[in-house]
């Protein structure tokens, strides 16, 4: 009775399993033939992959077609470099202030610091959407409409809330003796902070530095209104034209696949590979946050 | 410690003020002239910092504005200036005023006897007034000036507590010792200075921004530059709340960004829960296999599966494809109807396109998002249980506890109680989250016409039936014939409301966060 029992639950957790993963992999496998595939019909995509459909021209295209003469590059290389040059001046910028205002949070005492938390609490709980309008209207205003480093500003600038509170309740965890015995020794805070805490919070360091690195991969809103410029395309941007069926021009559902395969690969890679880090930062944004 | 009202503490500063009169002129002096208080009390050094930021301000006002032309100009102008601070103020003036009336004069009209012109580069006062220049100039200048009059304020005070502090110790604090002390003081603001900057420029200012435009009637109607906005009041959240079709509309979207913001945190919740227990259950080999392939939705960036889900439910999608390869097609879609998913039998089955789907598209958009949004919830509990006490299930099972009862009563409870938060983080999440239905559903299927109100179609911006709040602001505020800016800024309002309402919430359960040791 008792080994049964044990044998049906056994078969129902592996029966549960496989439908999960099947559901789980199903779209991906068929995302993955479908860039394979040719032409542009979703019906032309087979459900078993088939050997006579094989094509490579969606790949062809993500390489060479350029929409206006005058580029030196082709729009996929030229919108995906302009995603990763976003992303890498925003990990930059997201640690430096990260790492600053964490640190004068979890160990500075000052006037109005729980003022200035309070108000960086609130300001954490909204979508940068909000300002979003405005943004607009003041970049365009100012004549900074399709410059991606404006855009890379705001991301950093919008992170920083979230991250001020991720860096502090981390560094506080470490304990103040530390400091107190490097003070002791007559160093400065900037050298505390640099020699011996920096070196602790690394993991927390990680987490805000694979998100930062991330976001602008996965956001597609303020991408699209802060660069309308066809030329100052991002990947987001490009995705979204070549799944979009009013855009009959560019409408493209397999080439969209192979674009998309592209990026989700060195992305999976990252996030498989930082899977240490982004675990702990979730966990802990989500017991403090 | 008692809590003190704020009348209590004006009580207190009055009775402060009367006990030290001679504090009290000191203070008075530094209203009237930033530094001439901390010069009656002999600190020279301080005096003079804080005169010379006062002078530092007053020459930036005149250095931005055209005050030393004023008085050449009236004469080889004759025409009557109607407002002097337009033409002459400096930044803080002029940006004051602007905020304040948005712009008098615009293009193609005469004013002071000249013709105004979109941008004059030699006489700036007969360039036209643009108002969405002037509301950010504004905005900049009112907290530039709010900061200066933060700096008088402190002269003030300090120079009324510096005044006590001497007659009480008889000692003057020397300035070195005042900028060492000072220094310290301020070394966390001045690392701060960047982050402060950022923050206020990138993310205060431009929510100020749209929160202003509430009051206006900037629509697409008013055509910057060559028309100046003009303020409202609350005019706007009249119109949208007197006009019944509007109002119908907007509690649709609303109940269905609940009721969506609700099920895709708890389905996704339950579903975590679930694959977390079974893959941690001993029956289950080969954990860390299981795991890495149920997490492989949450590596993929969302935009992207979305985009990917689109296509799945496309008419020629894969997910028609399968229910025709596995010859199931009738019955599925005669279930979808009988359980009025789908409003008519389709064959294919028209997930996101008809008006009469639009419960389906709800469906579809909610199990996508469980197959985005599970393995979060999956990562995070299978952290939970690696924490629970062993001792507690021992201790339960001496007692006769069945397992489904120690799962109820020790497991449960523990887990609900370790990812409250995040349950709470995810759902204001979910409520803001614009992709989920953007990429899959861009809002549509859209509504049968005659539910949309004639004034809807004619101001644009018209949402679908799946549109939750924020998808349709971006319509409201972005789409090409619709750009109701002040009626996307009233609905953005709500969402600072509910939203800010959550953050007091949570602020109240975690007071440890922002307490100091």
């Amino acid at each position: 009775m008792r080994i049964l029992k044990k044998v049906l639950a056994t078969l129902v957790a592996y029966l549960w399993l496989i439908s999960a993963v099947t559901v789980v992999l199903v779209p991906i496998a068929w995302m993955i033939v479908a860039a394979f595939s040719k032409g542009i019909l979703l019906t032309g995509v087979p459900l078993i992959p088939d050997p006579s459909k094989f094509s490579l021209e969606h790949f062809e295209y993500l390489f060479t077609y350029m929409s206006t003469s005058s580029q030196t590059m082709a729009d996929y290389p030229g919108a995906f470099l302009r995603t990763l040059s976003i992303a890498v001046v925003n990990t930059i910028g997201v640690v430096f202030f990260g790492v600053i205002t964490g640190f004068v949070f979890a160990r500075l005492n000052f006037i109005g610091k729980k003022k200035l938390l309070l108000t960086m609490m609130v300001l954490q709980m909204f979508p940068s959407f909000m300002g979003m309008i405005a943004l607009f209207l003041i970049f365009r205003q100012f004549g900074w409409l399709n410059q991606p480093m404006y855009l890379a500003l705001i991301y950093t600038a919008g992170s920083i809330p979230y991250n001020t509170f991720l860096v502090r309740g981390f560094m506080r965890n470490i304990p103040k003796s530390l400091d107190e015995a490097a003070a002791i020794d007559g160093a400065s805070n900037l050298q505390i902070l640099r020699k011996i805490l920096f070196p602790l919070i690394v993991p927390i360091i990680g987490f805000i530095a694979v998100s930062a690195f991330m976001a602008p991969w996965l956001d597609f809103m303020l991408q699209n209104v802060m660069l309308p410029a066809r030329d100052q395309m991002t990947v987001a941007v490009w995705l979204y034209r070549t799944t979009d069926p009013f855009n009959t021009m560019f409408y493209n559902p397999l080439t969209f696949m192979a674009g998309a395969l592209l990026i989700a690969i060195p992305v999976m890679i990252v996030q498989f590979f930082m899977q240490k880090y982004m675990v702990y930062g979730l966990t802990s944004g989500a017991e403090k946050g | 410690m008692k809590k003190r009202t704020i009348i209590d503490r004006i009580k207190t500063s009055f009775a402060n003020i009367k006990a030290n009169p001679d504090a009290f002129k000191s203070g008075l002096l530094s209203v009237l002239v930033p530094g001439l208080g901390q010069f009656r009390n002999k600190q020279k050094i301080k005096a003079a910092v804080f005169f010379g930021v006062f002078i530092l301000f007053i020459l930036i006002e005149f250095a931005t504005g055209g005050y030393i032309y004023l008085f050449s100009e009236l004469q080889t102008y004759p025409g009557d200036p109607l407002y002097i601070i337009r033409d002459y103020g400096g930044i803080f003036s002029r940006g004051l005023w602007g905020l304040i009336t948005l712009g008098k004069v615009t293009a193609q009209t005469m004013y002071r006897g000249n013709l105004v012109s979109a941008y004059n580069k030699v006489i700036p006062w007969l360039s036209a007034d643009n108002s969405v220049t002037l509301l950010g100039n504004g905005l900049i200048a009112l907290v530039l000036f709010s900061l200066y009059v933060g700096v008088w304020i402190t002269s003030v005070r300090d120079a009324f507590t510096s005044k006590i502090a001497i007659l009480k110790s008889g000692k003057v604090e020397t300035g070195k010792q005042y900028i060492k002390r000072i220094w310290v003081e301020m070394f966390p603001f001045i690392i701060l200075l960047p982050t402060l900057v950022m923050v206020l420029f990138f993310i205060v200012i431009p929510f100020l921004f749209s929160f202003l435009l509430a009051f206006t009637n900037y629509t697409n109607a008013v055509k910057v530059p060559l028309d100046l906005i003009k303020w409202k009041g609350f005019a706007t959240f009249t119109k949208i709340a007197s006009d019944a079709g509007w109002v119908k509309i907007f509690l649709s979207v609303i109940a269905w960004t609940f009721l969506y913001a609700i099920m895709a945190s708890f389905t996704c919740y339950v579903m975590g829960m679930i694959n977390a227990l079974v893959i941690e259950s001993r029956y289950v080999k080969a954990k860390k296999f299981w795991r890495t392939l149920l997490i492989v939705p949450w590596a993929i960036p969302s935009m992207i599966s979305l985009m990917v889900f689109r296509n799945v439910f496309d008419l020629n999608g894969l997910a028609n494809q399968l229910l025709v390869a596995l010859k199931i097609m009738g019955p599925v879609s005669n279930f979808l109807h009988a359980v009025g998913l789908q409003g008519v039998v389709g064959d294919p089955i028209y997930w996101f396109i008809i008006p009469e789907n639009g419960n389906l598209a709800k469906a579809v958009i909610l199990l996508v998002n469980l197959w985005l949004g599970a393995p979060y919830f999956m990562m995070l509990i299978t952290g939970v249980l690696t924490t629970l006490p062993k001792d507690l299930y021992e201790a339960a099972a001496i007692d006769g506890a069945s397992a489904w009862q120690s799962f109820r009563r020790i497991t449960l409870p523990l887990i609900i109680r370790a990812t409250l938060p995040a349950i709470v983080m995810t759902f204001t999440f979910n409520f803001n989250n614009f992709g989920a239905i953007y990429f899959l559903t861009g809002g549509g299927p859209g509504w049968p016409t005659a539910q949309i109100p004639t004034s809807m179609y004619v101001s644009g911006g018209v949402p679908g039936q799946t549109d939750i709040l924020i998808s349709w602001i971006y319509k409201l505020s972005f789409n090409n014939n619709a750009q109701l800016y002040n009626i996307a800024a009233v609905y953005s309002i709500l969402i600072f409301l509910f939203i800010g309402f959550i953050s007091v919430y949570n602020l109240s359960k975690s007071k440890g966060l922002w307490e100091d040791d």
